[in-house]
């Protein structure tokens, strides 16, 4: 089964590595050189919030791509593959969970590897620090959460996945007609805390990616 | 003869009129400002005459508070004085030390008012008026920001851009002034931070001569910094372009020929007042309850020396003191907690268990 996937999401695990290893290199570019100016910590902090921003991105992105892979061909076959196979569905569901998981450590593991290398080729300015791990384990739990959710709403049928849509977009109208008719009602508010939130499923999405901090 | 006699008259007498212009138009501008003078002579008597009535008509028929030296009067209603009073003493209290005891003397005056009433306040007013409504937390708060001390002297002012009052957010100060430390774009804010206390001196403004630009920017790269990027609009136009240039190309005299150039008192000063008013906290703890009294004894000595004779230490000890302070309120780190790693990880379990439960596959 892995090496079925790995046929599937291969280019989507590529380009995500490739970018996960780029990424921190790069918001460090500059960093490495002698001859930049211990004065520049600021700038350096401002690259490296700017750049912070594509990590949470990257993550969503990779647990997406990896999560319609797993499921785009049963779903194309029908599932009849997956029927004919003499084991219960929760099982066959938690295989296809723990390889698309092997398969999405290996951009997580490139994040980590640029961030490590991108940290101990720069000399940041007295200090500031490096923050390699954090970084790493951050986008590994960002990766893991978005990769569930989404895994959740491709294993379930269309109908789930519409009923989810159906209730987000139905909470958005609600809030604009009821803006346009001036009644005081805050739906979006509520919904952002309880999915942004401290204690919320997107909280990780949340906070600061920076990978070099005072 | 007669002829030069002639021109010389016509000459003296085309002099004459505009001189005899100016003339008039001098007395009647000079007629004007003593009478705008004299307006406003009058206006402030009135004034005066209206704020010592009104002073009257507060102290009237009001109660007084005390708490502590606190002493505030108030016309009566539901507003929490008394409680609000007791939770701000002490927060005057600790800061200002026995200089709080001037507060006896300094009364606040409180008009509370029905906030739901459509009857209209008083223009003029002595006092805060303050709805009746408010909770006893947000009214310790106004308290403790507007405590009646007598005004400091404009020396320490000026030092401290502001008037010292209790902080309600210390530790976040400190952490703020942390930040600055570590990225302000100074060779001597560096310096301090990696423990040079003469550049601490320097970098806060507590040396006791020298020129402001030689002290606060003492490196090439950085007064080069300081006019490409906070002074471009000011120098890159017009007739200092070209000197801007030649700066921005690294001439470091012509940096600093343009830095000199800059009005009085428009160099960014290295560290914002939140390190001075810092500094000055942690000079008033360590000098005990007659410290503030001590930093305003003499307005005529230096910065640093009134810091020190506040402090009763020496001003070494003090900026040691201060900076210890400070690197101890570090900002948290950027690594998740244990509770948020926890947490995502429930997120995910929670998700992956939901696609265990799917609908797929399920008859009916």
């Amino acid at each position: 089964m892995l090496y079925s996937q790995w046929k599937w999401s291969r280019l989507i695990v590529f380009f995500g590595a490739l970018a996960g290893f780029a990424l921190p290199l790069v918001s460090l570019q500059g960093a490495a050189r002698a001859d930049r100016s211990p004065l520049a910590a600021q700038d350096l902090l401002r690259a490296v919030q700017s750049w912070g921003a594509l990590y949470p991105i990257l993550a969503a992105a990779l647990g997406l791509l990896v999560a319609v892979a797993t499921w785009a061909p049963d779903h194309q076959g029908r599932h009849v593959h997956a029927l004919t196979l003499p084991l219960p569905r929760w099982r066959y569901v938690l295989l296809r969970f723990a390889s698309g998981a092997v398969l999405l450590a290996i951009p997580v593991a490139a994040v980590l590897l640029g961030a490590v290398l991108a940290t101990a080729t720069a000399t940041p300015p007295p200090g500031l620090q490096g923050y390699p791990l954090a970084l790493g384990a951050h986008f590994a739990l960002a990766t893991a959460v978005a990769y569930a959710v989404f895994f959740a709403v491709s294993a379930g049928t269309a109908r789930t996945a519409g009923i989810i849509l159906a209730v987000g977009g139905a909470l958005i109208v609600v809030q604009v007609v009821a803006s346009t008719a001036n009644v005081d009602i805050d739906l979006v508010s509520p919904l952002r805390f309880f999915i942004l939130g401290w204690a919320g499923p997107f909280a990780i999405f949340t906070g600061r990616w920076m990978l070099v901090d005072v | 003869m007669c002829r030069r006699l002639y021109v010389l008259a016509l000459l003296t007498a085309g002099l004459w009129r505009p001189v005899a212009g100016q003339a008039t138009d001098l007395a009647r501008l000079r007629s004007r400002a003593d009478s705008l003078s004299r307006e406003w002579t009058r206006a402030n008597a009135i004034a005066d005459l209206a704020d010592s009535l009104e002073r009257e008509r507060a102290f009237a028929g009001r109660d007084t508070i005390a708490v502590g030296a606190l002493r505030i009067v108030t016309n009566p209603s539901p507003l929490p004085v008394r409680a609000a009073a007791e939770l701000a003493w002490p927060a005057l209290d600790s800061l200002y030390g026995n200089a709080a005891q001037d507060l006896a003397r300094h009364p606040y005056i409180i008009r509370a008012f029905d906030p739901d009433t459509s009857v209209p306040r008083p223009a003029v007013f002595v006092g805060i008026a303050l709805p009746w409504d408010m909770t006893t937390q947000a009214l310790a708060a106004l308290l403790v920001a507007n405590p009646p001390m007598p005004s400091p002297d404009q020396t320490l002012v000026s030092w401290l851009d502001g008037t010292l009052r209790p902080g309600r957010r210390a530790v976040e100060e400190r952490t703020d002034v942390y930040v600055q430390l570590v990225t302000a774009p100074s060779t001597i804010v560096r310096a301090c931070f990696l423990g040079a206390l003469a550049a601490c001196r320097a970098a806060l403004e507590l040396q006791r001569s020298g020129d402001a630009l030689d002290l606060w920017y003492p490196g090439a790269a950085e007064r080069r910094a300081l006019v490409t990027r906070s002074f471009a609009d000011y120098f890159n136009h017009g007739a200092g372009a070209a000197s801007f240039q030649a700066c921005a190309a690294g001439i470091d005299s012509v940096c600093k020929t343009l830095l000199l150039r800059l009005p009085a008192g428009t160099l960014p000063r290295p560290l914002d007042a939140e390190a001075r008013t810092t500094l000055l906290r942690a000079a008033l703890r360590l000098g005990g309850r007659d410290a503030y009294r001590r930093l305003l004894a003499d307005p005529g000595a230096p910065m640093g020396d009134r810091v020190a004779t506040a402090a009763d230490a020496a001003l070494d000890t003090v900026l040691a003191g201060w900076r210890r302070e400070i690197l101890a309120a570090r900002p948290p780190s950027v690594a998740l907690p244990w509770w948020a790693v926890s947490l995502a990880l429930a997120w995910a379990t929670l998700f992956a268990a939901c696609a265990l439960r799917s609908s797929r596959w399920r008859l009916g």
